[in-house]
């Protein structure tokens, strides 16, 4: 316990010299804009920036970038919530509800709530780090492909509790979402899938391209040619301020969400992902209105939010303590490091005493510092839904554009979103709601890889799944869910036909 | 006929044109592709070479990052670039040597590139989770043998250098261990250290901190000789397989329609940066060994490995049937 406090004390005297400060605070504001910018992700600042910190020495580069990584994930839910475009797959759910209340004009309200929710997140899952990180880096071990299975299973059962309307469509959209995810190339046969021999597919479908046409530019389109849903945004726009009753409504979802977000974030390949849909999911389950949400409940913002910014801190855990990075983001901060001559690996923690304390000081500083940036910009972030639609949807097109651009430098990804947002409006039309098929194409991809491998390492045996406890109990808790949701409409129907 | 003339007229001014800017090239910036993502290893190199390029030749030498399936995507299109030398790449094995003969490419590894020079190599080292009963690759192969199909080794999946290294190792000893594929060398590596797959052939500058840590047991190096970085360790040709040889480079490469001219410019600067040692101290940080190749040689090494693979491919699917 004395050698954390020592370690911290340590890194704060790292993280602040004057130099580094410097460094946190340019990495924040980076972040904040990224996650602002629809599309342009920490990935694509990340690889842009990282040429320019080779001049640089290599704790100051690392508390930068990932600054840039935590910063986006603040800014990541304005766009969601104020024009309905969820830059990355974490803040997808945070647009179903915060949306909904910027058209009611409570945008500032739910702006401000998910900068709260993301500092408590982030602060507690920066002490999880400088207390847990080695022990919970083994558990982590702990975890094999018939566990992820099993989790995975879990997201997408929860996907369905996602939406508001009918629960088929919802199961149709997460279907719809799996057939999305196989395309590309398979990786245990080396065959292409489903790419009409197109090898720009043969990675698979952008998720930048996929989330701007599907959520952005359809978005555009039904805002043009439905003139009142947007006249609600200017219409009124009450107090930034949260009130007092609002901020207590949100407590136990931070509280909640925080947790969640914690523990999946630690576990490699989509943690963070599934952290936020299943907070919503369990906002929603706890809640006794759970009609409110997807109609403007705080609720939704609040746990979504605190859940991918605890999980956007624990996932550097695996990274510091065993040199395994779990994302792109976090593979990127390996070639920073690789290319500062320090060999991310088990041995950080004791070799790199600096650049461990440093960077986790400097996390507790650049939180702090975001949600000071963050919430005098909320005021701005609202008057700029007084923006003219006519000036404000050709920003965002372009911004849009520039960010699916960015991803890949292809312009293959721009016709895609091209045909995503085609499929985005047929969709709306249908009144299919995109979010769970999102959580299928996210999943699916891994579902397939870790059911596939578990079958090879058991030499296949399907019983591996039942005989693993950790895969056994996600199984259990993915069938009470299940049940939990088809059996309100069984026990209805029932009810119906008992008064007919 | 008045068209012909014009067409031939135009022709000629086109030719005379290039070898002209063949002679005073570089005269505007040079874009190197990279076709991997930044911040990766091929990344790293591509931009220790941009660099030096950018100091030899005077022009700015602008790295472009074009990612996807595995490094064809980049290849191909600088296989479609003009050949007037401001189009270059940093290319690497899996989508030269290997993907062409996996797979279906538009290029052809040889015909559609002039190979300039092989700037880097890395070795892949063998790895073992520590609780197996494994001390040497004497120990793998008896092991393998007693056990067949029992082993399981991670590759970055079926189409690379990872799964091809050991399906070539099998052949040769014959071994039989199964095959477990990730997306990506990382993860895999990361499964032997956790225990759910037994060994992988992984890159030295993923292998390197876990061994250094003890996570893992290396038993050797695929290259023909031993690495810098981990001299104690033997070769698997001096030990179970004479005459295996795998490695992972880098290369800088040009379209094929670039002229000599051009390309001996290029391989001069290029035989400079191989003796820098401000150069070789940088690629020794990215875990790579500085190399230089003349034109000749690399193109005849490129012939030779895609021999080997495709002759590993029949033999395995003669194998299936």
């Amino acid at each position: 316990m004395m050698d954390i406090f020592a370690g911290l004390g340590h890194g704060f005297s790292i993280a602040a010299t004057p130099l580094n400060l410097l460094f946190c605070l340019v990495g924040a504001v980076c972040g904040t804009l990224i996650g602002v910018l629809p599309g342009l992700g920490p990935v694509a600042t990340i690889s842009l920036l990282l040429p320019a910190t080779y001049a640089l020495d290599p704790i100051g580069a690392i508390i930068m970038l990932a600054g840039i990584y935590y910063g986006a994930q603040y800014g990541g839910s304005t766009t969601a919530i104020l024009v309905n475009i969820p830059g990355e797959s974490t803040s997808v759910v945070t647009a179903i509800d915060g949306y909904k209340m910027a058209q009611q004009g409570r945008a500032g309200e739910a702006l401000a709530i998910a900068a709260i929710g993301s500092f408590i997140a982030g602060c507690f899952g920066t002490v999880v780090i400088a207390l847990l990180g080695p022990p919970l880096a083994l558990m982590t071990q702990k975890f094999a492909s018939p566990d992820y299975f099993s989790l995975m299973v879990l997201g997408l059962v929860s996907a369905v509790v996602l939406a508001n309307g009918s629960a088929f469509r919802a199961v149709a959209m997460i279907f719809l979402g799996l057939l999305l995810g196989m395309v590309g190339m398979d990786i245990n046969t080396g065959e292409a899938r489903m790419t009409f021999g197109l090898i720009e597919l043969s990675d698979g479908i952008n998720f930048v391209a996929l989330v701007m046409g599907l959520f952005g530019v359809a978005e555009v389109i039904s805002n043009l040619e439905n003139v009142s849903t947007r006249i609600v945004n200017h219409s009124k726009i009450n107090s930034i301020w949260p009130s007092f009753k609002v901020l207590r409504g949100a407590w136990g979802a931070v509280t909640r969400g925080t947790l969640l977000g914690t523990l999946f974030g630690i576990l490699p390949g989509g943690g963070a992902t599934i952290a936020s849909f299943s907070s919503y999911a369990l906002e929603k389950r706890v809640s006794k209105t759970p009609e409110r949400f997807g109609n403007g409940a705080i609720e939704g913002v609040a746990g979504p939010e605190s859940a991918n910014n605890a999980a956007a801190q624990t996932s550097f855990v695996p990274l510091l303590t065993m040199g395994i990075p779990t994302s792109a983001t976090m593979a990127l901060l390996v070639g920073a490091l690789t290319l500062h001559g320090i060999a991310p690996g088990p041995t950080i923690i004791s070799r790199q005493p600096d650049l461990f304390w440093g960077l986790i000081a400097s996390m507790f500083l650049g939180n702090a510092m975001l949600v000071i940036i963050n919430l005098p910009m909320i005021g701005i972030w609202v008057r700029l839904l007084n923006v003219p639609y006519r000036i404000l949807y050709l920003v965002i097109l372009v911004v849009c554009a520039i960010g699916v651009f960015s991803v890949n430098n292809s312009s293959f990804d721009i016709y895609m979103t091209v045909g995503f947002t085609a499929l985005g409006y047929i969709l709306r039309k249908l009144d299919a709601e995109p979010a769970p098929l999102l959580m299928g194409f996210v999943l699916g991809p891994m579902v397939e890889e870790n059911f596939r491998r578990s079958l090879i390492t058991s030499h296949g045996d399907p019983m591996v799944f039942l005989q693993r406890p950790i895969s056994l109990t996600l199984l259990l808790l993915s069938a009470a869910l299940l049940i939990s949701i088809v059996m309100p409409s069984i026990s209805k129907r029932r009810g119906e036909v008992f008064q007919e | 006929m008045k068209r012909l003339l014009v067409a031939a007229l135009l022709m000629g001014t086109g030719l005379s044109a290039t070898t002209a800017s063949a002679q005073e090239w570089p005269t505007k910036p040079i874009k190197l592709v990279v076709p991997y993502a930044p911040g990766g290893y091929t990344d790293a190199v591509g931009r220790i070479t941009a660099r030096f390029l950018e100091k030899e030749l005077g022009q700015t030498v602008i790295v472009d990052n074009r990612a996807g399936a595995g490094g064809i995507v980049g290849s191909d299109l600088v296989s479609k670039s003009p050949g007037d030398g401001y189009t270059l790449c940093v290319c690497s094995v899996g989508a030269i040597s290997i993907a062409p003969v996996a797979q279906t490419t538009s290029y052809d590894p040889v015909k559609s590139f002039k190979p300039i020079s092989v700037v880097s190599t890395i070795p892949q080292t063998v790895i073992v989770n520590p609780s197996l009963p494994i001390n040497s690759m004497e120990d793998l192969v008896k092991y393998a043998k007693a056990n067949p199909g029992k082993l399981t080794y991670g590759s970055s999946g079926a189409g690379g250098l990872m799964y091809f290294s050991v399906a070539l190792f099998d052949a040769r000893v014959g071994t039989k261990m199964t095959h477990v594929p990730f997306k990506g060398g990382s993860p895999a590596t990361a499964a032997v250290v956790a225990g759910e797959v037994n060994l992988s052939f992984t890159n030295m500058t993923d292998a390197l901190p876990q061994i250094e840590a003890n996570t893992v047991r290396a038993l050797a190096v695929t290259s023909a000789t031993r690495s810098e970085f981990t001299p104690k360790l033997p070769t698997v040709a001096e030990t179970v397989s004479p005459g295996y040889a795998v490695e992972s480079w880098n290369g800088v490469m040009a379209p094929a329609s670039t002229p000599d001219a051009i390309v001996e410019k290029v391989s001069a600067a290029l035989k400079k940066m191989a003796a820098d040692p401000e150069v070789k101290k940088n690629m020794a940080v990215a875990g790579a060994s500085t190399v230089f190749t003349t034109p000749a040689e690399y193109t005849a090494q490129i012939t030779k490995e895609v021999e080997q693979w495709r002759t590993l491919l029949k033999e395995i699917s003669e194998k299936k049937t």
